[in-house]
Formats: structure tokens, sequence, C-alpha cells
């Protein structure tokens, strides 16, 4: 009994701040199924009392949503794959070659995830226009490719590793690729998924640095579209926003409920978003 | 026996990790191919580190080492033709027994049909075919410490080091394990290079041993001669359990004297030794007891009895300052007081700083 009372006592700060985080989300699903004259008169209700599709089709007819949604997964999943490789190579070079300056080197790499990414929005801007990728997704993804982040992520899960497994390979005349690819990499596959996982929702929100490269319609990413409708076509409609708002949280949110535990089990050991 | 093994000779190996403190001291070692040399010694005194550098994982930083008479820098990790198992065995998780067994040899383009002719008679030697489809995790300390072994053998390699791949296995596993290990080395005459700090394991597995502390090697010789034949006091008092006994005393006019002036020995060998202070060491089998006194005997205290079953092990009290330990096959006194007398032949002098033998 005494359990059950202390733990209401938690509960009901936790209730209150899960409400909170998720009210703007129901709110924006419900109103995503109103009609604009609903929506006016009972935009905070959460049932809409004409439930309507309307929105979801006129979206379609306005923007090519499968254009958008697959430019934005095409862009998070070459930033992922990027991340991944580049930080599991990295990792795997500091962990198991010895060099000289090691340490000053991963020093200067970890130092990079303070510098706020407005210093260098600019340099990295006249890099990609000079390399002729303005208004390309891969002028997007290029420098987004290597992040010291997921290189210590993936440095801390391979100390767990213990290093018998890649001296023991070595001794049997392994080359060091085979090492990273078939011993490595499986053992490794839980951290992979779950940093992959994040990697994958940050790029599918990344906002700032896609606006500044991709310029062309046809080229947006699902949070371009977004802004793009509100501020021009669709500003005083505000449930065809909505709309596309739902539309562009789903998959991350698939992505979150399929690897759950993984993510959660990286997050809370590594102490890191 | 016909020898497949690997010579090995280190030429005044030494290694240190930060420039101050050496781990290995210009060690000098020569391994004969087809031997069986056990590294004995304490956690920390090195021995892992000089298997390590002769794996080629380290480097050394003086000296060089010498196999199958060629310097080891220049040799690949193919042309050492080493196996290794480790202390933790090093199984690859993501891969069941076979895989574990097989991949190096699949990487190495084996052809498939001699893989698994192979592979199948060393699963069936180590008693594993029935677990060939089992993950490691699913495996007992023992089976993962035959499936390493095992992943050892499948390479056919002419060196074969072990780095105590007993101590995480159940005692009545290991006397098994060592049986194993033995008729391997029997079959297949490989230099087998074995780490451990269980001087049991050492005694029952070397063709000879190298006693091994702070980085220097401290005797390398036959187990019989390590134990009965000791060159230093930290080899006596390494070897044996329970552990041999020593005692201070004066050599004076061909007598053994404790510092309390008991007089142990009497008319012993001549020594020519400056110091007239040394250290006895005599192991407790080679303490006799008895209840009556005989010629040169001394009476002692016994203090406590300890029953092994097998033995007895007395503790018995000569004079104030020296307590020693016996060993007896059979002891039904009760009797408090009783007869000491050393086996002359079985005393060991050292000297008194350096720990030196000199008889």
């Amino acid at each position: 009994m005494q359990t059950n009372r202390k733990s209401l006592v938690w509960h009901i700060p936790l209730l209150l701040i899960v409400l909170v985080i998720i009210l703007p989300i129901l709110f924006m699903i419900s109103n995503s199924f109103k009609t604009l004259h609903d929506s006016y008169n009972s935009i905070l209700s959460l049932i809409p009392s004409h439930p309507t599709l309307a929105n979801y089709i006129t979206l379609n007819h306005q923007i090519n949503l499968i254009r958008v949604t697959l430019n934005t997964f095409g862009m998070a999943t070459l930033v992922t794959l990027g991340k991944i490789s580049t930080g599991l190579l990295a990792a795997y070079a500091f962990h198991n070659f010895k060099f000289h300056g090691k340490k000053i080197v991963y020093f200067i790499f970890i130092a990079t995830i303070f510098v706020p990414f407005t210093t260098i929005m600019i340099p990295n801007y006249l890099v990609i226009s000079k390399m002729n990728l303005l208004n390309n997704m891969l002028g997007v993804a290029l420098p987004q490719m290597c992040d010291a982040a997921g290189i210590m992520l993936f440095l801390k899960a391979m100390e767990k590793v213990p290093t018998s497994l890649v001296e023991s390979a070595r001794i049997d005349d392994i080359p060091e690729r085979k090492i990273l690819m078939n011993i490595i990499i499986p053992i490794l596959k839980p951290n992979i998924i779950s940093i992959g996982a994040i990697f994958f929702i940050n790029s599918w929100n990344e906002y700032v640095w896609p606006t500044l490269i991709l310029k062309d319609k046809g080229s947006f990413t699902l949070p371009l579209a977004l802004q793009n409708y509100i501020s021009s076509e669709g500003g005083t409609n505000f449930p065809l926003a909505m709309a596309l708002a739902t539309i562009m949280i789903i998959p991350p949110l698939l992505i979150y409920v399929i690897f759950q535990k993984y993510i959660l089990n990286s997050i809370s050991s590594s102490g890191l978003k | 026996m016909e020898s497949n093994g690997y010579s090995i000779v280190l030429e005044d190996v030494s290694k240190d990790y930060d420039k101050s403190t050496n781990v290995i001291k210009n060690m000098n070692l020569k391994i004969y191919p087809g031997e069986l040399l056990v590294f004995l010694g304490p956690s920390g005194c090195g021995k892992s580190t000089t298997l390590r550098m002769i794996a080629g994982l380290e480097d050394p930083t003086g000296g060089k080492i010498i196999i199958n008479n060629k310097d080891s820098r220049n040799l690949n990790n193919k042309q050492r033709s080493i196996a290794m198992v480790f202390q933790d065995y090093a199984l690859y998780p993501n891969m069941t027994v076979y895989q574990n067994l097989e991949y190096a040899l699949k990487v190495h383009r084996v052809p498939k049909e001699e893989r698994k002719q192979r592979l199948e008679k060393i699963m069936e030697s180590l008693n594993l075919s029935k677990y060939k489809d089992r993950f490691p995790a699913e495996l007992s300390g023992g089976q993962k410490q035959r499936v390493a072994l095992g992943r050892g053998m499948a390479k056919k390699t002419n060196i074969f080091l072990l780095d105590e791949p007993l101590s995480n296995i159940d005692v009545q596993l290991r006397e098994k394990a060592r049986d194993q290990l033995l008729q391997l080395h029997n079959q297949n005459g490989q230099t087998i290079l074995y780490v451990t700090h269980d001087q049991q394991e050492a005694m029952a597995l070397g063709d000879r041993i190298a006693v091994i502390n702070n980085g220097i090697v401290q005797m390398i010789d036959t187990p019989e001669n390590v134990y009965h034949n000791p060159s230093n006091l930290f080899v006596a008092k390494f070897v044996g359990s329970p552990q041999i006994n020593v005692i201070q005393v004066e050599y004076n006019d061909s007598n053994l004297i404790t510092l309390d002036g008991m007089k142990l020995i009497s008319n012993y060998k001549n020594i020519v030794q400056k110091d007239k202070r040394l250290l006895l060491g005599i192991r407790p089998e080679n303490i006799s007891i008895s209840e009556k006194q005989e010629t040169e005997s001394i009476p002692v205290k016994i203090d406590a009895v300890t029953d092994y079953g097998k033995f007895k092990q007395l503790t018995i009290k000569v004079s104030p300052e020296v307590n020693l330990k016996a060993l007896t096959p059979s002891w039904n006194s009760n009797a408090a007081t009783a007869y000491m007398k050393f086996d002359q032949d079985c005393i060991l002098l050292f000297d008194k700083n350096t720990g030196t033998r000199i008889d």
C-alpha cells in the first residue's frame, strides 16, 4: 500500500510532464482532421466534430508529397549511412591503432562537438557552392557525413568489446577490414541501430542547413516544405499545415517505436542525446 | 618424437611502457623447438607481456626476439606461425562454435572440404561435436576453453601460446584440460609456451619452467630442478605448497646455528662465504618428526596439527624465534613435544641480502 501511494506521488508530476509534451502533438493531429471552419470555431477541442481527410487530399494536390518525403528520406539515409560509416572507421582506428598524436587528434575531433553550427554554416556554404552542389541533396548531406559525437559514441561502444578479440584475430592474420566487418560490427549491431536511429531522426528534422542549400521546391525536404507552406500558401489554412506536420512526424515516430529498446539503452548509457 | 615446433630466442629483450617503469629487463631466453615451456610467476611479473611480445602484439623496447632463426621484426603474423589462447578465450560472440573454429581458415582460403575434415577431427578430440552450432554465450567455461584450444589447433601453427587458459574453469575440469593439452603436444610437437601463476599447473605441464619475477627470469630448468634445486630464495619460496621454511642462521665452525643460539646442524659441509649470517631453506617434507629422541634430533614443541588426509601438517616451535612447518604421512600422538631432524641433503642455503643460493 505504502509503495503504491509513494509511486502515485511520483506519477502525478510525471503524468503532468507527459501531458505537456503530448498535448501539442494531439492538438496537431486532431486539427489536421478538422475543416477550416471547424478549427476556427473549436481549435482547442481534441475530437473533431466533423472528421475529414480533406486536408490530406488537398495537400497531396498542392505539393508533391511523395517527392518531398522521398527527398527527406534520401537525405536522412545518406547522412545516417555517412555518419555511421565514418564514425565506425574513425572509432576503430582510435581504438585499435597506435599512432603519434592520437590523443591530440581525438581531442580536436571531440572539441568540434562544442563548435556551434552557426559558426561553420557560412564556410560550409562557401565550400558547397564552390563544389557546385547547391540545390543538390549531396550538398546537404556531405558536410554532415562525419560527426564527432558519432565517433565518440562508437568509440565508447568499442571500448566495451574485449581487446583480446581483435588481438586474437590479428594473431590469426585476419586483415583489419575483416576484423571490423565480421567481428566488431556484428557485435556492435545494437549500438549501430540505436545511434543510427538518432542520427536519422535528427537529420529528418534538420531545417536550417537544408534551407541554405535547397532553393528549388522540387528538392525540398519535409521541414522546408512545411515552413514554406505556412509562410506562403497555407499560412492562413491552419488544418492544412497541421496535416503536413503530422505526415512529417510519422517516420521518426515509427523509428522510435521500433527501436525504442535500443535507443533508450544507448541514451542512458552514454548520457548524450 | 618428430618436432614441428619453431625455436624462440629472446636476446636482451626489454619492455617499458612509459620509459620509467621496466616491465621486462634484459631478458635472455632460449626455447627449444617442440618444447613445452611454462612461464611461472606472480601476477604483474611480466610473463604475459613476454608472451604478447612473442605473439607480436607488443613491440619490445630493446633487444630482439628470434623465431625460427629469423628476427621477428621482419616476420608477419603468418610467418611467425603462432596460435594463441587468451585467458578470456576471445571467442567471437557472433559466431557459433563451428564458425569460430572455421573463421581463420576461411579467411585464408583453406578449401571447404579440408576445413570440414580438419575441424571435425578436432571437435571429435575435444568433445565439441554436439556443441557445434551453439554460440559462445551458450557454453560453460570448460567448453569455451576447449573451443579456444580447438581454434588454436585448427590453424596448425608451429608455436602455440597459452595465456592462463585454465584459470577461469573449475578445478575438476582443469586436470582434464591439462591432460588434453599434453596429449595435443605429444601429437603435434609444436613449441608451446604456457603462462600461469599456478605452480602446480606449471609442474604438471612443463618440460621446463621459467620462473619470472619483476621482469627477470629467475630460473629456467626442469620442474624437478626448480623444486629441489632452486637458484634463489624467490624460486624456492614461490614453488611448493606449503611454502618452504626459511630460517635465519649463522654458519660457525661447520655448524648452522639459529640466531637465538639453537644448533640446528653440526658438521655441515664447508662453505665459502664472508658473511656468516645466512638463510636456511628446508621444505616441510624434508623435516622428519618423531616421538623418540635420535642422535642429533632436536626437541620441538608441536603447536598445531592440520589434517590434509593424505598427509598431516605440523606447526612446530623450535625456539622462541623459530617456527616451522613439517609434513608427515601420519601423526597420531597427542604429545606436545617431539623430536625433529632435517634431511641434510635437502638443506638449501641462501645469501641473506641477495637471496642467491650459496651451497
